[in-house]
């Protein structure tokens, strides 16, 4: 099932790193796509500006935030929003992603994702928010499960319950990152596939995938390793209740040679494949309804 | 039991919390966080897992701060963080993020007040040497960033007649520092970066450029009256004015006029400007 604003399923990439810049510049490895981080190619003139537009003549590619900092109740910072407008349009983005998260107040970034409350007033504030930064991009915004580590005893809603709220209220896109709904669950003992079946279906634009680090008490989202046999199981279980959906591979610590990542991005189209001849692609019935149907 | 101070205290406290150095105790009992949520209802705002406490869960957080902030700072001063080892940069990176908190959306520019921060320090060894270390590494990262601009072409260069030269002036390429150091500092990044012999640290005048080539990042030791003429170029002296400023002076060994040619042929080679301005 499509998403409703007709964004493509531009198939398996992954996330866009330095150490790979060579590789790909030298080889034009064939990729169905590229995610980069926004922020590492805004004010800057140099090197990496200059890979980023050689890959976007080639690829397609997705901006990938982490300083929106949409549930912060600092204020909007715009001149951050007018660079990403502009990086947008200069590598023609196909879509923009951030995270559900706050990432600082008082005028401080910490640069992490930071844990929302769930609680009416924040899922109140993060529309209106979700709403101004549309206006002001000209396009819809997709935003991301962040892997969490703490729960706020305010929290009224489950988080998917939230997302679904937020996102169809301020009517924006997700990013469902399917390892962190595995590393939330194990750190918040709740149902990663009763989370995903909370989803709404029409609002996914891509999902991601990475490996984590299990401490035994907590997960930690590390993107250092790689994806654990229980993730690839949910995200076949998200397929089958998503469909196609543009798929992403994240690898940031103790990165490997390109096609080592690459080769883990295409394992998703072996359990995409194996899915699909399970069951007619999409005419799933779990017996759950599905937000957005 | 619940608690719900609202958004903003929410995340006051938990900012504060992240950004205390102390244990987790001392964190929720500062004046910053308790200026948001009083150290007892704080025991209640987050909730346990099975298997930690609420704090622990905190602390999770408070952790992976520090370790992101030490890693922003080591990409950007790998000399300083040599020369000081790993214990004595990290105890640093905790006082400076501090005082220099991030207020930007990247981390790219966390560590744009290091040098003036070194200076603040009392306990830091070899203080000067630190401070001009730091200087020569922040350069460094201004340059990697600058805007990119074409250098002057050879074709550029020779259409300029020959009389207008004493009256021009050479516009460097954005992407272009250059510097004089109390310290070899320049021999000393060396040593950590292409594994060259480590220098005596000992006082001693330097003199270096910093300019980006094919988004490569290249820095030259520079003799002094090369420094004195590349410096007046860069300023916006006419190319006579500089020549003359620079012949003028008295340099042991006396610079010889070939030696001027030999430094204009390398820093056009090294595409160092990027415009001729002609006097009108
Ligand atoms: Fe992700």
């Amino acid at each position: 099932m499509a998403n409703r604003w007709g964004y493509p399923d531009l198939g398996f990439g992954i996330g866009l790193r330095s150490v790979h810049y060579e590789h790909v510049l030298n080889n034009k490895p064939a990729i169905d796509w590229f995610e980069i981080l926004s922020e590492n190619y805004m004010d800057t003139g140099g090197r990496p500006l200059h890979v980023l537009d050689q890959v976007a003549a080639h690829y397609p590619v997705v901006l990938h935030g982490v300083s929106l900092s949409v549930g912060s109740t600092d204020p909007i910072d715009f001149d951050y929003l007018r660079k990403l407008k502009a990086l947008a349009k200069r590598i023609n983005a196909r879509w923009i992603s951030d995270h559900l998260c706050w990432t600082g107040v008082a005028g401080h970034n910490t640069h992490d994702l930071l844990p929302m409350p769930y609680t009416n007033e924040a899922l109140r504030h993060t529309i209106e928010r979700v709403k101004t930064i549309q206006d002001f991009m000209e396009r819809p915004i997709a935003l991301e499960n962040a892997s969490t580590y703490l729960e706020f005893s305010a929290s009224t809603w489950p988080e998917s319950e939230f997302i679904a709220a937020l996102t169809e209220q301020a009517d924006c896109g997700i990013l469902l990152d399917v390892n962190n709904v595995y590393v939330s669950s194990y750190n918040h003992g709740f149902d990663p596939k009763a989370y995903i079946d909370k989803i709404p279906r029409d609002r996914v634009v891509q999902m991601h995938l990475a490996g984590h680090t299990n401490k035994g008490t907590h997960i930690l989202d590390t993107h250092s390793d790689y994806v654990i046999d229980s993730v690839w199981e949910l995200y076949r279980y998200a397929h089958r209740r998503l469909g196609g959906v543009s798929t992403l591979l994240e690898w940031d610590a103790n990165i490997p040679d390109f096609d080592v990542v690459h080769g883990e991005a295409l394992k998703a189209r072996q359990f995409r494949e194996q899915e699909d001849l399970k069951l007619p692609a999409h005419a799933v019935d779990d017996g759950v309804p599905a937000y957005g149907d | 039991m619940v608690t719900d101070p609202g958004l903003e205290r929410i995340q006051r406290w938990m900012q504060a919390c992240i950004e205390d150095q102390g244990t987790c105790e001392e964190a929720i009992a500062s004046e910053r966080a308790r200026a948001a949520i009083s150290a007892e209802e704080a025991r209640s705002i987050v909730l346990p897992s099975k298997t930690l406490s609420s704090l622990e869960r905190l602390d999770i957080y408070r952790g992976m701060y520090l370790l992101r902030m030490e890693e922003a700072l080591s990409t950007d001063y790998p000399g300083l963080k040599h020369f000081l080892g790993d214990d004595k940069f990290m105890r640093m990176v905790e006082r400076y993020v501090e005082v220099y908190p991030s207020r930007s959306y990247t981390l790219n520019r966390l560590g744009d007040h290091l040098p003036k921060f070194l200076r603040t320090l009392d306990d830091l060894p070899k203080k000067d040497f630190c401070c001009e270390l730091a200087r020569l590494e922040l350069l460094l990262t201004e340059v990697f960033d600058a805007e990119d601009a074409p250098p002057l072409t050879e074709a550029a260069v020779r259409a300029v007649p020959p009389e207008a030269w004493e009256t021009a002036r050479l516009k460097p390429i954005p992407a272009f520092a250059i510097a004089e150091f109390d310290y070899p500092v320049s021999q000393y990044l060396g040593g950590v970066d292409e594994e060259n012999p480590f220098p005596r640290i000992a006082r001693k005048k330097t003199w270096m450029v910093a300019y980006r080539r094919d988004f490569n990042v290249s820095r030259h030791d520079l003799e002094r009256p090369a420094y004195a003429l590349l410096s007046a170029l860069a300023s916006g002296q006419t190319v006579g004015d500089a020549i003359v400023g620079t012949m003028t002076q008295r340099w042991r060994p006396a610079v010889k006029e070939a030696c001027l040619f030999e430094w204009f042929r390398d820093w056009m080679a090294d595409g160092l400007f990027q415009a001729v301005e002609l006097a009108k």
